[in-house]
């Protein structure tokens, strides 16, 4: 036996033995099944000290450089940016914007949904604040597209483009596109105003109004408002005009020529 | 031209058609070069084959004109979102329009020009032209005429005559352009101090107390704006409203639609640090700040609210302007800071405004330094 692949023994040993330890000491994730009050409330916490008490500190008081306090920001807080993706944060290049969220956070699970009730629960029943609404899913879409429309026009076009295709904010930060959010998302995003969105409290933008607005997003968003076939991206007026200049004039100049050689 | 034959009335009745149009041609100068009857013609069956095709393509025209009035009076138009029952017919109210109207030009198109190549003989005619001037008596006898005729109406001496009678017909076109044109000039300073661009529906009219209501973009629904309507963070677009126009559709829809109304009521967090321009340090109310929605650049909706680091960005040319240094613009060309509107509270605990903005709100303009006019 050579002394290299003695060493390389000796290396592969020393990985599976640090594996194992690890496996063995860091404890699983926790996991909450339909749970309530106090024991939700612990649960919460427990996962809060696994994944988030590095920066936002062990009463919820924020680290200075790290991350903000979360006294006050109400369990709708937590809903929107866990199960976005958006935190916990892996690198700090990444924040504020939407990203897979974390397995143990998902939404489209039931454990998922669990820790995320128990995570919100720990952070309501610390500072309180905007909270999640009872209703999910289908009962957060409004019955009246064309007034969500209206309001959507007057308080979220300016930031997210008139069919919520995103947009720009300075320093290169953008707003997002709403094509992924769900109901839950974009109505706990209105109420707890998610980085440098505004809070739409439900005195400004009542709950109807708000499942109004959702209504209206889902109702124009993937290829729902092309009655053309494609939306062409449905960036604004520029791209329309440069396909009918380009296509249409094209078109008339292809058929002028056809025309020309005919007589 | 003159002909060179003198026909009688009984010659020209006893000639056939055919030679009247020759006739006629040679009075022009016009010789037909060659002449071949149309493809059509060819032979019967050709000749009704194509009548055939003609008629199929006229009654196709016929029947998509019938289709596109039918569309137009009868198919379902209101919209409909997606999901709802009825929405793929409505989907298909514009293209059922553009088809039919397209099929209706493009038969009626395709028959006119299928009957000219097959029915239309070819016919390849010259006609020949004089190069040049006319010949010198035509020129000398027709500017003779025209002086001849100056002398006679007396417009060649009478040149006082000559020239007001000009001048008047030309005045009588202006006076038309006048009537077009005039209604679209209007003297921004008619109403003096009271301009519309010193002013706007902020403006207390005979003490009369100017609320901040919400704008949903329903006049009918009337929202009066207080303190714990608004969390921190938070942002409002407001309008003026007065008691007094309640009920008042027009009034209000004014209200909302006017172009210089329009103010973001935002609410700062409690321990922000706001350094306020000199004169404005007592426009805002605590933590609430109130500035006009139009950019101080060319006058687009600078609303994009950066809640983190409170400032508003307008999306046209990427002003931005601080809120906690009370507007002042610090990036992009906008050079005079957002007007801020003066806001209270009622003894209801309703936001009022405390007067019209101390600044003329939107693009800047030759007199704004003077102030009032």
């Amino acid at each position: 036996m050579t002394r290299r692949v003695r060493h390389a023994l000796l290396v592969l040993a020393a990985l599976v033995a640090l594996g194992g330890a690890y496996t063995l000491l860091v404890p699983a994730p926790q996991t909450a099944s339909a749970q309530s009050g106090q024991a939700q409330i612990d649960q919460g916490r427990a996962l809060y000290e696994q994944a988030c008490i590095s920066c936002h500190g062990s009463n919820l008081q924020g680290a200075p450089d790290r991350g903000p306090s979360l006294v006050g920001v109400g369990d709708a807080a937590v809903y929107f940016q866990v199960s976005t993706g958006r935190m916990p944060l892996a690198r700090s290049e990444d924040r504020g914007y939407r990203r897979v969220p974390a397995p143990e956070f998902d939404p489209d699970t039931d454990q998922g949904r669990a820790n995320l009730a128990a995570l919100g629960a720990y952070i309501q029943s610390v500072g309180g604040g905007p909270q999640v609404p009872a209703e999910t899913g289908p009962q957060l879409i409004g019955s009246d597209v064309g007034h969500g429309g209206d309001l959507f026009r007057l308080n979220c076009a300016y930031c997210h483009n008139f069919t919520g295709r995103g947009g720009i904010l300075g320093a290169g930060r953008y707003p997002p596109r709403l094509e992924a959010a769900t109901p839950e998302q974009m109505y706990t995003a209105m109420l707890s105003g998610p980085m440098a969105m505004p809070v739409f409290s439900d005195k400004q933008l009542t709950p109807e109004e708000k499942k109004d607005i959702i209504a209206y997003v889902l109702a124009v968003r993937g290829q729902n408002n092309a009655p053309g076939g494609y939306d062409l991206g449905e960036l604004g007026p520029s791209t329309e005009g440069v396909i009918a200049f380009l296509v249409g004039l094209g078109a008339l100049v292809l058929v002028a020529a056809w025309i020309g050689a005919r007589s | 031209m003159s002909s060179e034959k003198d026909l009688t009335g009984p010659e020209l009745q006893r000639m056939s058609r055919k030679e009247l149009v020759e006739l006629g041609n040679s009075l022009d100068g016009v010789r037909v070069a060659a002449e071949e009857p149309g493809r059509g013609a060819a032979d019967a069956r050709s000749e009704r084959r194509r009548r055939r095709l003609v008629t199929l393509l006229l009654v196709a025209s016929l029947m998509f004109a019938g289709a596109f009035i039918w569309v137009y009076n009868l198919w379902p138009s209101a919209y409909v979102p997606p999901g709802a029952p009825g929405h793929t017919t409505y989907l298909f109210y514009t293209p059922l329009l553009g088809i039919t109207f397209f099929g209706m030009v493009a038969a009626l198109a395709a028959a006119m020009v299928l009957y000219v190549k097959s029915f239309y003989p070819n016919e390849v005619a010259v006609q020949e032209l004089e190069i040049g001037p006319s010949p010198e008596t035509e020129r000398f006898t027709a500017a003779a005429t025209f002086a001849e005729a100056g002398e006679q109406t007396g417009f060649g001496r009478r040149t006082m005559v000559r020239r007001l009678g000009i001048t008047a017909f030309g005045i009588l076109g202006l006076v038309g352009g006048m009537v077009g044109l005039g209604g679209l000039v209007r003297n921004p300073w008619e109403g003096r101090d009271d301009s519309p661009l010193w002013t706007t529906g902020w403006k207390p009219i005979g003490g009369e107390t100017v609320y901040l209501r919400i704008a949903t973009g329903d006049p009918t629904d009337i929202r009066r704006v207080r303190p714990e309507d608004i969390d921190q963070d938070g942002v409002v677009t407001v309008v003026p409203f007065r008691e007094s126009e309640r009920g008042d559709i027009e009034k209000l829809r004014d209200a909302e639609s006017s172009p210089d109304n329009p103010v973001q009521l935002l609410r700062l967090p409690p321990d922000t640090q706001v350094r306020n321009l000199p004169g404005r340090e007592d426009l805002h109310h605590g933590d609430f700040y109130a500035f006009s929605k139009i950019c101080t650049h060319l006058g687009c909706p600078a609303t994009l609210y950066d809640s983190q680091q409170q400032i508003l960005l307008c999306p046209c040319h990427q002003s931005e302007f601080a809120i906690t240094e009370g507007g002042r613009p610090i990036f992009g060309p906008a050079a005079r800071p957002l007007p801020q509107l003066p806001i209270t509270v009622d003894a209801d605990g309703y936001f009022v405004a405390r007067g019209d903005f101390p600044d003329p709100v939107g693009p800047s303009f030759w007199e704004i330094r003077r102030g009032s006019h």
